[in-house]
């Protein structure tokens, strides 16, 4: 049901400029649903986990 | 025998991780063989790894040619890796991957999610655990990451 994937960005550069990556680490969520850019406290990525899956 | 990507201080370093290892941690490794600059090191790079301790092993599988498992695990891009439970064909997937190689900064992220998968726990509070475990709906996370 959940699937995290680290992805190095300067290999799948497609991806990136897809996602608009310009710094890291940026997490997408479900392609483009959310996004947060950093590394944030667990609590603010469950926040935007949530934000997301109600779309 | 290719030269060794990994020299005596980072072995030792990881040795030490691994004393920390509890349960078996299988490693699926998926390459291609055109356009794949990255997967004859990745592939090299984790089978220095898993040689390092008993309870760690690899599965290699083609993409193209092991399509089925790739659509099981949803590997879109290589190389790409899943950390999961177990060995062989016993394998219990956690949804743990890894696209692209795991050098630099990443390989200590590599040998985390060993850890991890290892002893079975994923570390998060119970407010997390409480709302992921009603999902009604798959959910994926792409961690963009650079090897520096």
């Amino acid at each position: 049901m959940i699937r995290a994937e680290g992805v190095e960005a300067m290999e799948f550069p497609e991806l990136s400029d897809r996602f608009g990556v310009s710094g890291v680490p940026q997490t997408t969520i479900n392609d483009g649903a959310g996004t947060i850019v950093g590394a944030v406290p667990e609590q603010n990525l469950l926040a935007e986990i949530m934000r997301s899956a109600a779309r | 025998m290719p030269e060794k990507l990994l020299n005596d201080q980072v072995i030792d370093q990881v040795l030490e991780a691994f004393t920390n290892l509890q349960k078996p941690v299988v490693i699926l490794f998926f390459g291609s063989r055109q356009n794949c600059d990255y997967c004859d090191d990745t592939h090299q790079l984790i089978e220095e790894v898993v040689a390092l301790d008993k309870r760690l092993s690899l599965n290699r599988y083609d993409i193209d040619a092991d399509q089925e498992v790739a659509l099981l695990y949803r590997i879109d891009k290589t190389p790409g890796i899943v950390i999961a439970a177990g060995n062989g064909d016993h394998i219990i997937d956690y949804g743990i991957q890894y696209s692209g190689i795991p050098s630099g900064h990443e390989f200590s992220t590599l040998i985390q999610d060993i850890l991890l998968v290892s002893g079975r726990d994923s570390g998060l509070n119970p407010q997390s655990r409480e709302f992921l475990k009603k999902l009604e709906k798959p959910l994926h996370l792409q961690v963009f990451v650079t090897p520096t």
